[in-house]
């Protein structure tokens, strides 16, 4: 989960690392306070990157100034996400800025610290120390990263109050990224976080949520399976389907999962197809999973009349398709059923076909 | 020969008295592997399908001496603890079938594992299955998998559990067996990736050829691609990446696996397919492809 700066520089204030002076200014909620009469920062709360270039970062002086540019900034959608929040912050003027993160690095597979005395230009261009766990993280190891970064003898210690605090957050809250760029290092000293970028790890915000992504095109995808569901994907859009969402569920739940899910996917508005699919399951029951499908699918409303292409294989399988070949012949669905005998590839051929015409094949009668 | 597991794999599962432990134990039993325990902390004394539980790892690896291998399947919460548990007892392979651990808790566990020299294959690993000699976990379920797995000389390494056994479906239906499969997990960080594994099956007389199923997101496929680039592994490799649909979607959405991470550039489809090509290695586009190049490098 990643939290909007707002939220990141909360949490730097409950750990003790400084932050500006800020007011959140919202649609109904204008707030005024003394010191937004001086030079202030209008930034946009999303979630994108490179938000100064979108138009995110404005500066502003004086009330009617604020008031104006804020109301103007509300209207706007930038890098795609409506704003629906602005963080009113002080303007912190002559400081130099600094680079401090933590986070996750796969190549070696622990956690990284990263620091640059030049703030601004990312983890691109950032001195990365590796974290070795098994090995207590002491004082020194975060004293000797800062000073191989390049950073002045006089900088080091007041800097280490930061990257420890910055640390403690990311351990304690369950990070994978705790950023901040740029870290002002004002003319008295005094280290102030001027953003703050914070993903939280959602196996600890909420663990077993299912991911849904909605994509835009016409065809519902139920996938079974992290990897399947990506192959499944490609193998559709390789062959000109338009995906409508991505969703995915795997381990093996219980029917009441799968038909919400289900409920949720087909509910989405232009619809012209139904992909339900997965490799070869270990040990997902796929009677189950199925029956949840066919529950889910019988409280849609309006009915789907659009081709539903089901391709599953694994425990219970044959039981299942004998079950949903009862639905079909009750002459309810347009179902078209396989098993791992039909590839994924195969199945993504038919449902593109059987979505956007070419319907040679046989067809149940409704 | 195989790698991980073989005949003289000897069990021993944590969370045993679990759902997922009770399974993986009677799918291990019936596939004829040894499990010869069990811990699950406050359920000493009793059994499971015939094998002992005890409370700690101390106490069963006291007892059966010959433990050289341990099923972790603990809910998510009880990872770490049940994994450093293994690993300050030094049985040589943890395998970690639960799926949702924190990134947090599985560098934890790394780091604990190098240190004690001790191999860790997961988390969200659906096990390892050498064909006829063996198997840890939940892979291949006894329901279907004489017709997943069978004997013979192509490795798997795959992120995804049911990739696992689809890609296993695919060779033993063109008569390629295997010599090992595993599965990895997608998570962010794993204990072992592709090239650590690649390494293994190198090594491997029994193996000929490897197949890895990667996906977008995090480092492991390009690693793998230096490896073979550094001929650290001369056998053939034949890959297939997922993920091809994301190069439209914004960076840092997460899909499927916690692992798959969306990214462009480092870490996106092409980068992994640029630079496993570049290292000489089949890449695949579908599936059904992959039999079909196998049969040509080992001329079958």
């Amino acid at each position: 989960m990643n939290l909007y700066e707002h939220e990141g520089k909360k949490l730097f204030s409950r750990y003790g690392i400084a932050v500006p002076r800020s007011v959140l200014w919202r649609k109904g909620n204008e707030p005024r306070r003394q010191w937004m009469k001086s030079p202030v920062v209008l930034k946009a709360q999303i979630l994108a990157g490179e938000r100064k270039k979108a138009g995110g970062i404005l500066f502003a002086s004086g009330s009617a100034d604020v008031a104006r540019r804020s109301r103007a900034m509300l209207r706007k959608i930038v890098a795609g996400e409506a704003i629906k929040n602005i963080l009113v912050e002080e303007r912190v003027a002559g400081a130099r800025e600094w680079y401090v993160s933590f986070s996750y690095d796969t190549a070696r597979r622990a956690p990284v610290l990263a620091l640059s005395p030049h703030g601004g230009t990312g983890i691109a261009n950032a001195r990365v120390s590796a974290i070795d766990l098994s090995s207590g993280v002491e004082d020194f190891f975060f004293r000797d990263a800062i000073r191989s970064a390049g950073f002045r003898r006089e900088d080091v210690v007041p800097l280490l109050g930061i990257v420890k605090k910055l640390w403690s957050i990311f351990w304690n809250e369950s990070a994978l990224l705790a950023e901040i760029n740029p870290l002002f290092r004002l003319s008295t000293g005094e280290l102030v976080a001027g953003d703050a970028k914070i993903i939280l790890d959602d196996e600890k915000v909420c663990p077993g949520e299912r991911r849904f992504i909605s994509l835009g095109g016409d065809i519902a995808i139920l996938a079974s399976g992290g990897g399947a569901s990506l192959l499944s994907i490609d193998a559709l859009v390789r062959r000109g389907g338009r995906p409508a969402n991505y969703t995915e569920y795997s381990g093996n739940p219980p029917a009441s999962v799968v038909r919400a899910l289900t409920k949720k996917v087909l509910s989405q508005k232009g619809l012209r197809g139904c992909w339900v699919v997965g490799g070869t399951a270990n040990f997902t029951d796929i009677y189950e999973t199925l029956s949840g499908f066919v529950a889910g699918l019988g409280e849609v409303k309006p009915k789907p009349r659009y081709p539903i292409v089901i391709r599953r294989d694994g425990p219970r399988q044959k039981e299942a398709l004998r079950m949903l070949e009862g639905v079909r012949e009750a002459g309810r669905y347009e179902l078209y059923l396989s098993g791992s005998e039909t590839s994924i590839s195969e199945s993504a051929d038919m449902i593109v076909k059987y979505a956007y015409g070419n319907k040679t094949a046989r067809r149940v009668k409704k | 020969m195989s790698i991980l597991v073989d005949k003289k794999t000897r069990g021993l599962i944590q969370g045993i008295t679990g759902h997922e432990g009770a399974r993986a134990c009677r799918e291990m039993l019936s596939y004829g592997t040894r499990v010869l325990a069990g811990v699950t902390p406050g359920k000493g004394g009793r059994t499971i399908e015939g094998v002992p539980v005890y409370d700690s790892v101390r106490e069963a690896v006291l007892r059966h001496p010959s433990i050289n291998t341990s099923l972790i399947t603990v809910p998510a919460l009880f990872v770490r603890d049940a994994a450093v548990e293994a690993i300050a007892n030094k049985i040589p392979l943890v395998n970690i079938l639960t799926e949702h651990v924190t990134v947090r808790d599985s560098a934890w566990i790394i780091a604990r594992a190098r240190r004690e020299g001790v191999r860790v294959v997961g988390p969200s690993s659906v096990g390892i299955i050498s064909p006829g000699k063996g198997k840890i976990g939940s892979i291949g379920s006894s329901a279907v998998e004489k017709k997943i797995f069978f004997p013979g000389h192509v490795g798997i390494i795959s992120k995804s559990g049911g990739m696992t056994a689809e890609i296993g479906v695919l060779l033993t239906r063109q008569g390629i067996g295997q010599s090992t499969a595993v599965g990895i997990g997608g998570d962010q960080i794993i204990g072992s990736d592709f090239a650590d594994l690649l390494v293994l099956f190198e090594r491997d007389p029994a193996t000929k050829a490897v197949v890895i199923f990667g996906e977008v997101g995090g480092s492991y496929e390009e690693e793998a691609a230096r490896l073979i680039s550094q001929r650290k592994c001369t056998k053939p490799v034949v890959a297939i990446i997922a993920g091809y649909f994301t190069k439209d979607l914004r960076p840092a959405t997460v899909l499927g696996h916690a692992g798959a991470i969306v990214s462009h550039g480092q870490g996106g489809y092409h980068s992994k397919v640029s630079a496993l090509k570049k290292a000489g290695v089949h890449v695949a586009s579908t599936l059904e492809d992959i039999p079909r190049v196998l049969k040509a490098i080992l001329r079958l």
